[in-house]
């Protein structure tokens, strides 16, 4: 009994440091995006307002909602592409025993502890020569090749809980490989897609370095960039705007992480249990 | 099918940035309202001389700025044809090779230079023999003091260092009844460029200077460790300039400071006037602006900013790009850009003009303190002795290192520097 | 070339060639900068291995590498216990369980950038909340970025923040395998809660634990983001991730040492990597 009460005691504690730990950064957030003035608290005057939103919003020159719509389509077309390619891959890899299969699963995964900035040097390089920088494809180029390895991890465990079985039948009724996998597999992995395609999006979204270094302005710009940059002519941070801005930012990713939780805890997860 | 929209999407993305024809373009940067002031000016260029000029905005960080000029001139792309370039790059740039030289033009139009200030030109602007860019807007360092409060404890405006750490001292003691976060001085001490010239607004008023008069470098001199033990005494001695000096103040976090009333007076550059002297300012009409203190042993100094203006040696447009420096340079834009935007003009002839002098009333302070103006190295890889000194400077500030030792440590890496680069 | 490997070599293709162009030959491309002096205003010539002794003589170098390693192992170990703590926590059954793991993933989910401007809000001088509940509580304030002590401690606070998460959704899948059973049988022979986690979950957790470890560890290493938002590697230098100093070269322009800079901590990155794979059978735990 003394048990169940220290338990007990132990996970009330942790639920409420966590809710404390987790969300009090938000909360500062939210406040300072609404509040006429970030030093209200020591000031002991501030009201409320929706002029931080309204100016991100509709003053042109801070450029934010482009900022947003770059991060928008690099993600999305970036996460589309690495699970489209992912899914090629992880198909052939659960379905063909041939040689080298595990070294080649460990070589992709390996790729993805490279440091950024050891490749962002010649990738500027890259792009400067192709006359790509501050372009869209700049970006989501290395942003297909760095969810990759992440896209065959997830995608992998999940083909892998298919039968063969499936395999061999339609094989035997005359469908192509290619029509298996099209037809048959993606249909049966679609939560398996789903979560890949949300994770890889967050990854894109949230990138900073390869942003930084491979676009000058808000043509190709995301929104990583435009918030650590944020600033006035003499270097003061607008930090209303800047707080504005977070907030909006993270709506997609908070709504993403509400409704698909699960899913993502199994999409990363997968993969590490067998 | 669905591969075929696939690959067209794909395409279609790579092949949307393209680069435009033969427009002339300009990169300019800075807050929203002086980029769509430049875009008003622009059009009417336009109109005046039936040229297409497009603006291309650039962001507000120093370092971004420059980071996106550098991109098409190291690529030896056409574009931008004009840009500005702060004060610190100028050195950089032209040995790299990437500015037009414009001898030949000023020459062929009779283009007046003795209009400009010219230890500015002479310092910054002529890059090994040749004329590089022109100053569009300058900027220096200047202190801005509490008239009410000096008045109402019956100080006098300080001269010297000593005098303002005498004043400040006294007037915080009293203020601090009413405030408690009121400090005497407030300066920009945070690790970044305007920590660097402080420093040597420090240094040159108290008889140093980061060279020796044979152009050696000389920055662990007597004089030079006194300055910085000052400096660094102001935060953690006399307690007259806040803590987070050495974390956080920069330009704004300085200007805000003062203007809430929280100090008595202030380093900082001229754009600060206007916005002290604005209708929701709590200290409008209670201030005054000066020179810069000295040491005993020196003369006031005010070291040396602003943006310059100058022609892409790659440029595909030059004539028309000269028009346009031309335009942005004339009396009458140079004027309007003093009034509307506050920038002071690299012309001097402008500073006599009664318009302006009823409009800014601290315009001649500004004029004497340009005199006194000290550059920054003019080498191009300036930056990166900025960054040591930086460095060493803000740990010296901090307490973290002696000032002694961080002047002994920055020389080394500065050496080094010098080494690596000549 | 067997019958399996030709069917499954257009499969592949497309995943090898985007990866080894965007990833391998960059790196590589890299390394072949890093031999180069590559700076606008000096002649662009071949140097060798020069730039990598100019590191060995470089204090501010291994300063910033010292910096990174002792960031690593501090914010590595205080994540891995906490991150244990927690996914203990959204492990055991009660109401509003999934509510809870979503707002547990909350901060790793958001962009690095916006959790580290959050931070620097809260830690500034003036108005920072910090220092606010501080001055309510003691009457004391303290500089948080100010000293070389104080601005590790804080990047530590927000690293850990944002990142606990990642340790946690590891370490959950980990819990989950181990069957009921186990603990059913251990209660009955007597051991107390805290036994039951040292004897049992802990060896079980084991070799998920060290994916988690070695995972968070190459993220560490590379720190960027939140140094560059909240620090900018002050004061004087004493927060310089290796990431930010290579970054900080290309910035001015110094291609060919920047990119040395970047292979160094990518050959740091692939010892510490192997050594983690060599000690604790990564393989077995992986596939």
């Amino acid at each position: 009994m003394r048990e169940e009460a220290i338990k007990r005691f132990l996970l009330v504690t942790g639920v409420i440091w966590l809710l404390i730990f987790s969300l009090i950064p938000f909360l500062w957030m939210v406040i300072i995006s609404f509040s006429s003035s970030p030093d209200f608290l020591v000031r002991g005057e501030g009201s409320f307002t929706l002029k931080n939103y309204i100016d991100i919003i509709t003053i042109k020159t801070l450029h934010f909602p482009d900022y947003l719509k770059n991060s928008g389509i690099i993600a999305g077309l970036s996460a589309l592409f690495a699970t489209i390619i992912g899914a090629f891959a992880g198909y052939a890899v659960s379905r063909f025993r041939f040689r080298g299969r595990l070294p080649l699963i460990m070589c992709v995964l390996g790729l993805s502890m490279f440091p950024q900035i050891s490749m962002v040097g010649y990738l500027y390089r890259m792009m400067s020569m192709l006359g790509w920088i501050n372009t869209y494809p700049a970006l989501i180029l290395p942003y297909t090749a760095w969810g990759l390895p992440l896209a065959l991890w997830m995608l992998l465990s999940y083909f892998s809980q298919i039968p063969q079985e499936i395999d061999r039948a339609a094989l035997v009724d005359g469908a192509s490989r290619l029509q298996i996998l099209r037809k048959i597999i993606l249909p049966l992995a679609l939560p398996g897609l789903v979560s890949t395609y949300l994770l890889l999006f967050i990854f894109s979204f949230n990138e900073f370095l390869f942003a930084l270094m491979l676009t000058t302005d808000h043509h190709a710009r995301t929104v990583p960039v435009g918030i650590a940059l944020f600033q006035g002519l003499h270097g003061e941070l607008p930090w209303g705007y800047i707080m504005a801005a977070s907030t909006i930012s993270s709506l997609p990713v908070v709504l993403i992480v509400l409704f698909f939780q699960r899913y993502i805890i199994q999409g990363l997860t997968g993969g590490a249990v067998k | 099918m669905h591969r075929f929209v696939f690959f067209s999407i794909f395409f279609g993305l790579i092949f949307l940035n393209c680069e435009k024809g033969h427009l002339l373009t300009i990169a300019v940067g800075g807050a929203p309202n002086e980029l769509d002031y430049w875009e008003k000016l622009i059009r009417e260029f336009e109109e005046r001389t039936g040229i297409k000029v497009k603006l291309i905005r650039q962001p507000t960080d120093t370092d971004q700025r420059r980071q996106s000029l550098i991109i098409p001139l190291k690529a030896k792309k056409p574009d931008p044809d004009v840009f500005l370039m702060d004060i610190a790059w100028l050195g950089g740039f032209a040995a790299s090779g990437w500015l037009q030289a414009l001898d030949d033009y000023v020459k062929r139009d009779t283009f007046d230079l003795t209009k400009f200030f010219k230890p500015v030109v002479t310092s910054v602007d002529i890059y090994e023999g040749a004329l590089v860019a022109l100053p569009v807007y300058i900027d220096c360092g200047l202190l801005y003091y509490r008239k009410d409060l000096l008045e109402k404890y019956g100080c006098p405006v300080p001269r010297t260092w000593e005098e303002l750490l005498q004043v400040a001292t006294l007037i915080q003691k009293k203020e601090r009844t009413r405030n408690p976060r009121f400090y005497g001085f407030v300066w920009q001490g945070a690790q970044y460029e305007g920590l660097v010239c402080n420093f040597l607004e420090f240094i040159t008023s108290a008889g140093g200077g980061l060279f020796d008069s044979l152009g050696n470098i000389n920055l662990c001199s007597k004089t030079n460790i006194h300055a910085l033990t000052f400096m660094k005494d102001l935060i953690h001695k006399y307690k007259i300039s806040p803590p987070n000096t050495y974390t956080e103040m920069k330009e704004e976090e300085v200007r805000i400071s003062f203007q809430n009333g929280d100090a008595l007076f202030e380093r900082n550059w001229p754009y600060a006037w206007k916005l002290h002297e604005s209708n929701d300012s709590p200290v409008k009409g209670k201030i005054g602006v000066t020179l810069l203190p000295a040491f005993k042993t020196g003369k006031t100094a005010s070291a040396l900013g602003g943006w310059h203006i100058g022609i892409s040696a790659y440029s595909d447009n030059k004539e028309q790009a000269w028009q346009l420096v031309k335009f942005i340079l004339s009396y009458e834009s140079q004027k309007r850009l003093a009034i509307d935007l506050g920038w002071n003009p690299g012309r001097e002839d402008v500073y006599e003009d009664p318009e302006l002098k009823h409009n800014l009333p601290h315009i001649n302070v500004l004029k004497e303190s340009f005199n006194h103006a000290v550059a920054r190295p003019n080498v191009p890889y300036y930056t990166r002795l900025s960054q040591i000194l930086q460095i060493y400077v803000n740990a010296a500030i901090s307490g973290r290192m002696g000032p002694e030792e961080a002047l002994k440590k920055a020389e080394e890496k500065m050496r080094e520097i010098i080494h690596t680069y000549e | 070339m067997s019958r399996e490997f030709r069917t499954a070599l257009p499969f592949l293709l497309p995943l090898v060639f985007v990866v080894s162009v965007f990833m391998l030959f960059p790196v590589i491309g890299t390394f072949w900068m890093s031999l180069w002096q590559d700076v606008s205003f000096l002649p662009r010539k071949f140097v060798g291995l020069s730039h990598y002794l100019r590191l060995f003589r470089d204090t501010g170098f291994w300063q910033s590498a010292a910096f990174t390693l002792l960031f690593t192992f501090v914010s590595v170990a205080v994540e891995t216990m906490l991150g244990l703590f927690m996914a203990l926590l959204v492990n055991e059954q009660f109401r509003f369980r999934g509510l809870m793991r979503a707002v547990m993933l909350l901060p790793w989910a958001i962009p690095s950038v916006i959790g580290a401007r959050i931070w620097q809000l809260i830690y500034r001088y003036d108005y920072g909340l910090a220092n606010y509940v501080l001055q309510k509580i003691s009457g004391k304030v303290v500089n948080w970025l100010g000293s070389s002590t104080g601005a590790f401690l804080s990047l530590i606070i927000a690293d850990v923040w944002r990142t606990t998460p990642f340790v946690a959704i590891i370490l959950l899948a980990g819990l989950q395998v181990i069957p009921d059973e186990i603990y059913r049988q251990a209660k009955v022979d007597g051991a107390t809660l805290f036994q039951r986690f040292f004897r049992i979950t802990l060896p079980l957790l084991k070799p998920i634990l060290i994916v988690a470890v070695l995972f968070r560890t190459i993220d560490a290493l590379r720190v960027f983001d939140i140094i560059y938002v909240i620090t900018g590697g002050g004061p004087g230098g004493a927060t310089t991730s290796l990431s930010l100093y290579g970054y900080k070269y290309f910035l001015l322009g110094d291609f060919g040492y920047g990119s040395a800079i970047s292979i160094s901590l990518f050959l740091l990155a692939l010892f510490i990597a192997l050594l983690y794979i060599k000690t604790g059978r990564f393989k077995e735990a992986v596939l």
